[in-house]
């Protein structure tokens, strides 16, 4: 069969993992559902859920674990040739296209929340006694955090991680393996401590996360990209110990293009973030 | 690079080929039309005649439960046609099968991933049906909220953990489009055989391109306010509870702006199929193709700033009202230079009038019914009476049950041979078109007059004035079932034949794109030396 | 106006023809759905007959557009065929035809436009009103709440449909409802009727405030050509104002659960003589009684 193939596409091997995956999602959907539920009953059954969610997590882990893990064999064995990088390019592209989609719709609640406020109801009894009031924002009674104080630390933080990943991008290109572990450790750490950054602040907000609208949306937006901040230090993590093992070429290192673009776009979230919610917001 | 192609289950559990694929998104989508198909059987049953009769009767349940029921079968119907029929047929089947043929192209950029957006569609599906069967309303199993799942109700108004499962539902579904979409258009722009420019690109996948891009901006919109949705029903999050300061309205706005869009996602790959079907049986090649071609992504284009005519009663500005009609209004335009190219395209030609070629025909007439009340519904100060009536319900199922699906039975009809080597018995596959051709005319065409006279959609039970043309509706069901059974019998005929009778291009010189030069069906790998385009 | 008689008369024999229930007490028109009718229920003000005539230029348009599109393809079918037509040609453009066939959709559209847009003004922007009714859609029922005079409230409920099937029961609900107008009134369609109705004054301006309660609800009135939804935690406002003297009936028009089917609207239009005395008697028996729901 692969003898008379006169093309440079990757025809990849038949895989298990599409299909376990699909389990291991249904296991943790489902185990979400009766986690989140947890007195609801399926088919009579009841108090399974967090098993079942905790056994589909893992599982969806490992399946990514060692779907990636074949992806990066490949890399090393020469199936991405040049059209394939070039194929691998569209795709993070249009992933992270489709993520800025994703936050689109959590900062359009931000904004119509924030252009638009609405007053809140006690409860839809009172309705009609209050519904002249002036709605504000933030809504009365919410104390928002001080961009300038640790928030615009963060937002340091993260443009300095922006320009140590580009150090790392930089020194790869030239061959320059050792600058690259530390432009990428750098990137790693930087990246971490924005993590925890993030968390002590979330741990001192004076505002809650749920029963108010200002809550929500800041929680969510910010918790969001939290998320991606954490995935993509875990991706440029993963990077690091490929460089390594000496994966890496000058002219071959998609794998590592692929994490910095992310964390420039993990980066650019940020940004709006920080201008729109916490200070426009506040 | 060695190659291995296993055999039995495995060949089709752990694919990676794009015909493999194909061929079980097609026949997920058609269990699950069938699943679908029934559900909308025992809405018909049930709306025959005033009252809430047959599904207490036919599923043993009090009146008050079959009302809830009602409503779990009316949004299940919803999502299925949509999410599990419409959308895995033309762009998962159609798209994986003949895409890459039709570009020249060995198989999709990233083949394993393609096989996850796939076998995420079952566990979605078992999703949404374990929705079905536990506890929606805190008293009753179910989620009946529509398949646009408007909140308050499908938050407050469905505590129970169905509708948890139906936002997973869409959640998985949705990743499994996203996937699908960045394949889709990594393979197009970077797999193209040498010298298939874009412009010369046939316009099936042209629509199935367009159609990615509206997927990968979209859904990811979804996936939001459907998160938004589990926040405030798990975690205390006031996006749509005013007592939070929170609004409904925002998850329509959210809603819509996929929700819109997502309608050209089920008819674009059906104007691509159409167009194949009416150039090769008129013998001449497409009318207008770049017009065409720009048609489509001005059609995609727009449609992702028309959202809210779905929202005119929903309390907007007027101003903002206004703007809608306008935009809205426009896509007439696009659409119209469809129509009328491929009118165009048959002028002048040699027409044979196969199977397919009926349901293209019917198609383009069908679809101009359907859209021509989408104007209609486009002007606001006419919406305010039409609006959740059944004359939206007989306007989109003109687009989409006699639309979209009707491209489907086009494109099956047109590439079963080639998929499967076996052509189609033609005698019963005519009689097949006829059923179903009048049988969807008389479930839809008096819906029209049932909107007109004010019949609120979603409704189980309607006063006696209706009566009539519910009547006529729920007869037309009758007919058209037995246009899906025939469909069935001509299927199963094809399929089980023990030869393979398909000519590599059966349809003769009007089948120009490059599937007709492979055998059918196709070697399993097909281009190992890349076509050249002059 | 006279016209406008006639043809309610007419309408009204009709309905009566088709074995409509049509009471012979019912004073003034009704606001229903005709059995078979294939057209818009009949307009009983400005605002209806303005949608109605605007959906009959809508209607010409597309049935030409439509008929167009038909003829031109069978006219192809037949002449193209194979048999007719063994050798096809082989033009695939075209520009002028290509032009003509973009403008002159947009010249329809511009066309519709013009109609379009006034009318959506006229309907959406409230005029100066006489007064207001706050209307509350509720799981599964509509509260009316009238604020200018001194807060008349009462909860609308459907007729069971066991109403229309008993004698004895239905005689008790139009007992009720001739008890709650001040004069004898009937029942007139299942799943329409209600149990009070909201009383307006004919000839007059009235304001609509709508939210709900739970979840959304939509108040419509195809006759009045209204159609607003109600939303928990928004205020919604229309108007109408009603020509004739009448029962105008319609359905909520949102999802909003298990009896989304059975929350009718119906509005009771009287002559302002009707209205003055009604508010007196509803002012002694409803006003401040109590605030249910969405209260005042
Ligand atoms: C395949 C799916 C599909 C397609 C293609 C369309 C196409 C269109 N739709 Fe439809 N629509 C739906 C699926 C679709 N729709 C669904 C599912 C809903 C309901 C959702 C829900 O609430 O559950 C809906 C609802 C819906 C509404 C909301 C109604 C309401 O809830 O009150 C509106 C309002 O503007 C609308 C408008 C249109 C318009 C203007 C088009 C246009 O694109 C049509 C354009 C086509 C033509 C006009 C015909 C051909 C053109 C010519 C021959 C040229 C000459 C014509 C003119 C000059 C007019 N649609
Ligand atoms: C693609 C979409 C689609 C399709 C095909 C259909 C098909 C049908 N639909 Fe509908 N329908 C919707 C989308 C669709 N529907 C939506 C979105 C709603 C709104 C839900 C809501 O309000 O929330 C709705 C609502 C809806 C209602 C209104 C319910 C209400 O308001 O309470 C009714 C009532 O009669 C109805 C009837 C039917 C009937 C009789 C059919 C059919 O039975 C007609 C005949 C169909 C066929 C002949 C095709 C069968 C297809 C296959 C078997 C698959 C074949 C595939 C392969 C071979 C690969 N549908
Ligand atoms: Cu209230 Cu529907
Ligand atoms: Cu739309």
């Amino acid at each position: 069969m692969a003898g008379d193939v006169k093309h440079d596409y990757h025809l990849v091997n038949p895989s298990p993992w599409p299909a376990v995956m699909s389990l291991a999602v249904l296991f943790l959907t489902v185990g979400a559902v009766f986690t989140m539920k947890s007195d609801a009953t399926l088919f009579g059954m009841s108090g399974f859920g967090s098993y079942l969610f905790v056994g589909g997590f893992l599982g969806v882990l490992y399946t990514m674990f060692a779907w990636w893990k074949d992806v990066i064999k490949e890399g090393e064995t020469g199936d991405h040739t040049p059209v394939v990088q070039i194929g691998l390019r569209y795709g993070m592209i249009l992933f992270i296209a489709s993520e800025v989609m994703f936050f689109v719709a959590w900062f359009w609640a931000f904004f119509s929340s924030a252009l638009y406020p609405h007053l809140q109801f006690e409860s839809l009894v009172a309705f009609w006694d209050v519904f002249q009031g002036e709605a504000q924002w933030p809504p009365a009674g919410i104390e928002t955090f001080d961009p300038w104080h640790l928030p615009f630390m963060n937002t340091l933080i993260l443009l300095l991680s922006g320009t140590t990943v580009t150090w790392a991008h930089h020194a790869l290109v030239e061959g320059d393996r050792e600058g690259a572990k530390k432009g990428l450790w750098l990137t790693v750490i930087l990246g971490a401590f924005f993590s925890c950054v993030q968390a002590y602040e979330y741990s001192h907000a004076a505002f809650e996360f749920s029963g108010n609208i200002y809550g929500a949306t800041f929680y969510m937006a910010t918790g969001f990209h939290g998320f991606h901040v954490l995935v993509g230090t875990i991706f440029l993590a993963v990077c690091l110990g490929r460089v390594y093992k000496g994966h890496f070429k000058p002219d071959h290192h998609f794998g590592f293009e692929a994490a910095a673009w992310y964390w420039h776009f993990v980066d650019v979230v940020w940004i709006f973030l920080f201008f729109c919610i916490y200070i426009w917001g506040a | 690079m060695a190659h291995e192609n296993p055999t039995g289950w495995r060949r089709w559990v752990y694919s990676t080929n794009h015909k493999d694929i194909g061929v079980m998104y097609l026949w997920f989508s058609f269990f699950a039309g069938m699943i679908g198909f029934a559900m909308s059987g025992l809405m018909r049953m049930e709306l025959a005649e005033p009252g809430v009769q047959f599904l207490p009767e036919f599923l043993g349940i009090t009146e008050d439960h079959a009302r809830h029921m009602f409503n779990v079968l009316t949004t299940g119907h919803g999502l299925i046609m949509v999410f599990f029929m419409v959308m895995p047929a033309l762009i998962g089947g159609f798209g994986n099968y003949f895409v890459p043929l039709m570009i020249g192209a060995p198989d999709m950029a990233f083949p394993r991933m393609n096989n996850v957006s796939f076998w995420l569609m079952p566990p979605a599906f078992i999703l949404l049906l374990l929705s079905t069967v536990v506890d929606g309303t805190g008293s009753m199993d179910g989620f009946g909220g529509g398949w646009t799942a408007y909140a308050p109700l499908s938050t407050t108004g469905h505590p129970g953990p169905s509708m948890d499962l139906a936002i997973f539902s869409l959640h998985v579904a949705g990743a499994s489009s996203i996937m699908g979409a960045i394949n889709y258009i990594t393979t197009i722009f970077n797999m193209r055989a040498p010298g298939m420019t874009l412009h010369k690109m046939p316009l099936f996948s042209w629509s199935i391109l367009i159609t990615a891009f509206l997927l990968v901006l979209s859904l990811p919109v979804l996936a939001g306010a459907i998160t938004m949705l589990l926040t405030d029903r798990n975690f205390g999050t006031t996006f749509f509870d005013p007592s939070g300061g929170g609004d409904p309205i925002l998850f329509q706005h959210l809603f819509w702006f996929f929700g819109h869009p997502e309608v050209y996602i089920m008819i674009l790959p059906a104007f691509g199929i159409v167009s194949h079907i009416v150039s090769t049986f008129s013998r001449k090649p497409v009318f207008g193709y770049l017009g065409m071609a720009y048609a489509m992504a001005a059609i995609g284009f727009i449609g992702f700033v028309v959202w809210a005519h779905h929202m005119y009663t929903v309390g907007l500005d007027v101003d903002t009202k206004a703007y809608f009609v306008a935009a809205t209004m426009v896509i007439a335009v696009p659409t119209g230079v469809k129509i009328f190219s491929w009118i165009a395209t048959m002028w002048g030609g040699s027409i044979k009038y196969e199977v397919p070629m009926l349901y293209a025909i019917a198609f383009i007439l069908l679809f101009t019914v359907g859209g021509v009340t989408g104007v209609v519904l486009s002007n606001a100060g006419a919406d305010i009476v039409l609006h959740d009536t059944y004359y939206v319900v007989a306007h989109f199922h003109y687009v989409l049950s006699l639309g979209a699906v009707f491209a489907i039975f086009a494109g099956l009809y047109y590439w079963v041979g080639k998929m499967s080597g076996k052509q189609y018995p033609n005698f019963l596959a005519n009689v097949q078109f006829w059923v179903t051709f009048i049988g969807v005319n008389l479930i839809f065409f008096p819906q029209h007059f049932l909107g007109l006279q004010g019949m609120p959609r979603r409704y189980v039970d309607y006063t006696d004035a209706h009566a009539y043309w519910n009547k006529i509706s729920s007869y037309g069901y009758l007919v058209t079932l037995v246009g899906v059974l025939l469909f069935i019998v001509v299927m199963a005929i094809t399929l089980f034949k023990k030869k393979k009778d398909c000519a590599d291009n059966p349809w003769g010189e009007g089948a120009t794109t490059l599937e007709w030069t492979l055998s059918s069906p196709p070697p399993f790998h097909q281009f190992n030396e890349l076509p050249k385009i002059k | 106006m006279n016209v406008k008689r006639l043809t309610a008369g007419i309408m009204v024999a009709l309905t009566a023809l088709f074995g409509f229930t049509v009471s012979a007490l019912a004073e003034g028109r009704l606001g229903v759905p005709k059995d078979k009718g294939i057209w818009l229920q009949e307009a009983a003000n400005t605002q209806a007959s303005r949608v109605v005539d605007f959906n009959e230029l809508l209607l010409w348009i597309i049935t030409v557009i439509a008929a167009f599109v038909f003829i031109l393809m069978f006219y192809v079918m037949i002449r193209y065929n194979a048999k007719a037509n063994p050798e096809p040609s082989k033009t695939s453009h075209n520009t002028l035809i290509e032009i003509i066939w973009t403008v002159v959709p947009i010249g329809v559209l511009v066309v519709i436009g013009f109609w379009s847009i006034p009318l959506l003004y006229f309907q959406d922007v409230v005029p100066k009103t006489e007064f207001a009714v706050r209307v509350t859609g509720n799981q599964w029922n509509w509260t009316y709440n009238y604020p200018d005079h001194d807060g008349i409230e009462f909860t609308a409920a459907v007729v069971p449909k066991s109403a229309f099937a008993d004698a004895a029961e239905r005689a008790e609900y139009e007992a009720g409802l001739s008890k709650f107008l001040g004069r004898d009134a009937k029942l007139n369609a299942r799943l329409l009727d209600t149990d009070y109705r909201m009383v307006v004054p004919v000839n007059t301006k009235v304001k609509v405030m709508l939210t709900a309660s739970d979840v959304i609800h939509s108040w419509a009135v195809p006759s009045l050509g209204v159609k607003l939804d109600a939303v928990p935690g928004r205020l919604n406002e229309t108007w109408f104002e009603a020509d004739e003297v009448g029962t105008y009936y319609g359905q909520c028009s949102e999802l909003c659960g298990k009896d989304h089917a059975y929350m009718p609207i119906a509005v009771e239009v009287v002559s302002k003589d009707e209205f003055a005395k009604w508010v007196e008697r509803a002012k002694a028996e409803y006003a401040d009684a109590g605030t249910t729901a969405l209260g005042r």
